[in-house]
């Protein structure tokens, strides 16, 4: 996993421990505005377009998941 | 003809049980005709040749699909490998092509849901002005017929045609499979809003009927029963006097109304979910929750994702998202981060989809200045919960209030609960004027004479009325309280001893039997939703 | 094997709720049929008080009919015994849960239907719900659960109170009626009667030939109620049927209604004073009947005599 990740999450919510937590939208530690800001943060970070379709809850559940998401989508580009 | 207007009537169950009857009976390939021919059979019996909407939507749904599938093909086909940039330039002229697909394709379902919903509304508002800026012309009031259940079933449209176009799912060839996810009877009427991915594949499949669904099927329509007849319709008792007339009532009865009417659609739209969700259980069948014990929320925003749930996931995927992740929201949350913070930086970006969102909300409950009002409200509400948060995290870490501690959260609790009844006393009220005039008259004209004295028993509820209430109330608070922790109260049920499950069911029923309000001395409450 | 414990343990749940249901409606049966005991419509029920085999005129219908029939004029004038069963509303279907009960105890010689009930729509759901809560009645008497004493639940039922009008429901408000010009204008037109209403009709009919009973229609006099396209309609039925019909709104000789005077809601009912009219053409064609006996002087029917006494000092109080 990627540093700038997890930098990242935590400079958009401090309180969550990032590196364990599966849960992140189901037990609402990420609510839509920290999403707003994580997707335009993570575009900018790793030059590349998140697409309004990726925006589920599957995908932002945990650091994990967002790596997975980001790695595929810039290969894809 | 038989006629329905609502679930809960004699004809409605008799259609169920007699399709439920074939559905058991006949083999896969028949039981989805089944299903379909009662879906258009219940349409047919409370709109009549209005029906011709509801294909009329279906057949352009199938074709459109089609044809985003065609393009993205052709695109495929197209790029096939092509350099990275000249994939690139021609990606976008196939995705203007479909952009171009489904603007015409939210034309047609939107505009015609808008067509028939808002025109009058419209051009009444649009008449004020024109008298206001001193004109003598006036534009015709149309009035149209609308279709049952097309707030519902356009929106299901729409997120079909934009899950294809966002290659969330493959455009569907099969007619009957699209015409069955359009119409499926149980949710025709009120919902929930499927998606595409959560049922067609389902309905179509029509799975065989299995003996523990029926079991726990027929258990939730008993429960939904139970909210309907014995909660929802005893309420009305009280209601449609105290809204007819508010002036005739002081605070206290308005306040008491107000919380009344909440619990009452509460009780009416979540039992009416009960007997859709339990009627499509008996077929295997699972549909989307609409109600997770929304009463329990700490926040407005926590409530939203608890009430009507199908609804807000909906303006969240399709109108919330999609604006705030445009290019241009996405540069403003960038910048507005740097400037602002982690907290107020996207809450620009949010804060004008939220706007969006309760727009789109308040007008999709029925057009009229209340609703509008009533999403503003919400809007209000959760922009300003937002805005806050920072300084009551501040100041309640500088009074050492746990803010996870249960007194906290039940204050919490509590004040969304008043606000949320406030928010609804607004959306039942006859007018936005006569809204605000009885929220004025809680706090003006707010006196317990009307308890002491007693004549609060003759505003339509008596008092064992009151106590009906109270009693079911609690019922529903402990099971909503066990459902909280996770227990599944209808499987362990259906796991005791048959003694004990029958004494269950022969208790809900009994109760239904005695303490529903129906028969002579009482109205039955029309679906409220159902008019949305 | 499975099927064969699953329609069984189905079967073991209805039997078991219809005993429930039976249980039930045995407790919240009314035990007498008083209004404190939760009767519903108990003023046509008091019939299930009169003494068996007593009444020999049965009038049943809505609000017209009980406001325009007056049993105790028609004892006082020609000695006959009758009960108004009319009720608020009426529809068919509860006509005739009406005619089955009233007929448990009584032997009516003659059964006047009031025709405007032939108009009352109701639908497939209602006769539903009547004949459940005829076999249930928890279904009707369910609201009881708010005035009932623990006391009364097991107490067998007995049915004695009469009412002391016989089911005519008094009144002597005035509001003229502001069509009486109009009314009863002819007309080739005739109103349909609805299908389900029609096969009520027919079968309170052939109930009523197997009782022995003579079955004839009336139309009370009503500006608001009756017109000439009903009458048409009810006249072609009454022939179908092969009853009489009696259209009291074309009467205006026989009986001289004065809107001004003779309506309390502006010619929806009549009151008192209208009523007296109507009662009195009344006696006179059941009396052409030849159906009907005498019971004036009989000591079985002394009661009777006292209801009139009674039915005399309250006009007398009204100073009527």
């Amino acid at each position: 996993m990627d540093e700038r990740l997890l930098e990242i999450l935590e400079d958009i919510q401090p309180e969550v421990d990032f590196e364990t937590c599966t849960t992140l939208i189901d037990d609402h530690y990420l609510d839509s505005l920290s999403i707003i800001s994580l997707v335009a943060e993570l575009e900018e970070e790793f030059d590349i377009t998140i697409p309004t379709v990726e925006i589920i809850p599957d995908n932002f559940n945990s650091a994990e998941k967002m790596w997975e998401m980001i790695t595929r989508l810039s290969e894809e580009d | 003809m038989f006629s329905i207007v609502t679930y809960f009537s004699v004809e409605a169950l008799l259609l169920l049980l007699v399709t439920a009857l074939l559905y058991a009976c006949l083999p896969q390939k028949l039981r989805r005709w089944v299903l379909l021919l009662a879906s258009y059979i219940f349409f047919y019996s409370i709109s009549g040749k209005l029906l011709a909407y509801l294909l009329f939507s279906t057949l352009s749904v199938h074709h459109i699909g089609l044809w985003l599938a065609d393009v993205q093909n052709e695109c495929a086909a197209q790029t096939k490998g092509l350099a990275r940039d000249e994939r690139k330039a021609l990606n976008a002229v196939y995705q203007k092509k479909q952009r171009k697909i489904m603007g015409f394709a939210c034309f047609i379902h939107i505009g015609l849901l808008v067509l028939l919903k808002y025109t009058p509304f419209f051009s009444e508002n649009i008449n004020t002005l024109l008298k206001l800026a001193g004109s003598s012309f006036k534009l015709q009031i149309p009035k149209y017929l609308i279709p049952i259940g097309i707030s519902f079933y356009t929106l299901q449209a729409v997120a079909y045609l934009f899950d294809v176009y966002r290659k969330k799912i493959p455009a569907d060839r099969n007619l009957m499979r699209l015409a069955l996810f359009m119409s499926f009877f149980p949710q025709l009427m009120e919902g929930p809003i499927c998606r595409y991915s959560d049922t067609a594949v389902a309905l179509y499949d029509a799975p065989k009927m299995r003996y523990d669904n029926f079991v726990l099927g027929s258990q939730r329509i008993l429960f939904g029963l139970m909210k309907k007849l014995v909660i929802a319709d005893r309420l009305n008792l009280l209601i449609q006097n105290v809204y007819a007339e508010p002036n005739k009532y002081d605070g206290f009865i308005i306040a008491l109304s107000a919380v009344g009417y909440t619990f009452q659609l509460y009780a009416d739209f979540s039992g009416t979910m009960d007997l859709v969700i339990g009627a499509a259980q008996m077929f295997g069948i699972t549909l989307p929750e609409n109600f997770k014990r929304p009463f329990f929320s700490a926040t407005i925003s926590e409530f939203w994702k608890r009430w009507h749930i199908t609804l807000g996931t909906w303006f969240k995927d399709y109108i919330f998202f999609p604006v705030s992740m445009s290019k241009p929201m996405k540069k403003l949350t960038t910048q507005a981060r740097k400037k602002l913070g982690n907290h107020y930086g996207p809450l620009i970006a949010g804060a004008v989809s939220l706007f969006c969102v309760w727009i789109c909300n308040g007008l999709w409950h029925g057009a009229g200045w209340n609703y509008i009002f009533f999403g503003m409200y919400h809007f209000a509400l959760i922009l300003g919960g937002n805005i806050a948060e920072p300084v009551v995290i501040k100041i309640t870490q500088k009074l050492h209030i746990n803010r996870a501690s249960f007194p906290y959260r039940c204050i919490q609790i509590a004040r969304t609960f008043i606000l949320v009844c406030f928010g609804e006393l607004f959306f039942r009220a006859e007018g936005l004027k006569s809204g605000i005039k009885m929220f004025c008259k809680i706090f003006t004209d707010f006196t317990f004479a009307s308890l002491k004295s007693g004549s609060l028993f003759k505003c339509g509820m008596d008092r064992q009325d009151y106590i009906i209430i109270i009693v079911s109330a609690i019922l529903l608070f402990v099971i909503g309280i066990l459902q909280e922790k996770g227990i599944q109260i209808r499987n362990s049920i259906a796991k005791k001893n048959i003694a004990v499950q029958f004494a269950v069911y022969y208790a809900l029923i009994l109760f239904i039997i005695i303490f529903g309000a129906y028969g002579a001395g009482y109205v039955p409450l029309d679906p409220i939703y159902a008019g949305f | 094997m499975i099927y064969v414990k699953r329609i069984f343990t189905f079967i073991m749940f209805v039997l078991g709720l219809v005993g429930l249901l039976i249980g039930s409606s045995y407790i919240f049966l009314p035990k007498s049929n008083e209004k404190n005991s939760g009767m519903e419509e108990f003023k046509a029920n008091g019939i299930l008080g009169e003494k068996a085999n007593s009444i020999d005129i049965l009038f049943i219908g809505d609000s017209e009919l009980y406001s325009s029939v007056i049993p105790l004029q028609l004892w006082d004038e020609k000695g006959y015994t009758s009960y108004n069963c009319g009720t608020s509303g009426q529809t068919l279907d509860y006509t005739a849960v009406m005619l089955n009960r009233t007929f448990e105890k009584q032997s009516p010689k003659i059964v006047v239907l009031e025709a405007h009930a032939i108009y009352r729509k109701f639908t497939v759901k209602n006769v539903l719900f009547t004949k459940t809560a005829d076999y249930f009645s928890v279904f009707r008497y369910h609201n009881r659960w708010k005035t009932m004493k623990i006391q009364e639940m097991n107490k067998p039922a007995e049915y004695t109170f009469t009412d002391e009008c016989k089911g005519y429901r008094f009144s002597t408000k005035v509001k003229a009626s502001e069509n009486a010009k109009t009314h009863m204008k002819p007309s080739d037109k005739s109103a349909p009667i609805e299908k389900l209403n029609r096969q009520s009709v027919l079968k309170i009919k052939k109930f009523c030939d197997e009782k022995g009973a003579k079955l004839i229609l009336v139309s009370t006099p009503s500006t608001k109620c009756w017109n000439y396209m009903r009458h048409n309609g009810i006249e072609a039925f009454a022939k179908e049927l092969q009853c009489e019909y009696i259209d009291m709104n074309l009467m205006k000789k026989e009986i001289p209604i004065d809107w001004d005077k003779d309506t309390r809601d502006k010619g929806d009912h009549l009151n008192y004073f209208g009523a007296k009219k109507v009662t009195s053409y009344l006696s006179e064609y059941l009396e052409s009947t030849a159906l009907l006996t005498d019971k004036r002087g009989n000591p079985d029917y002394e009661k009777w005599d006292l209801a009139l006494n009674e039915f005399n000092k309250m006009l007398k109080e009204q100073h009527v």
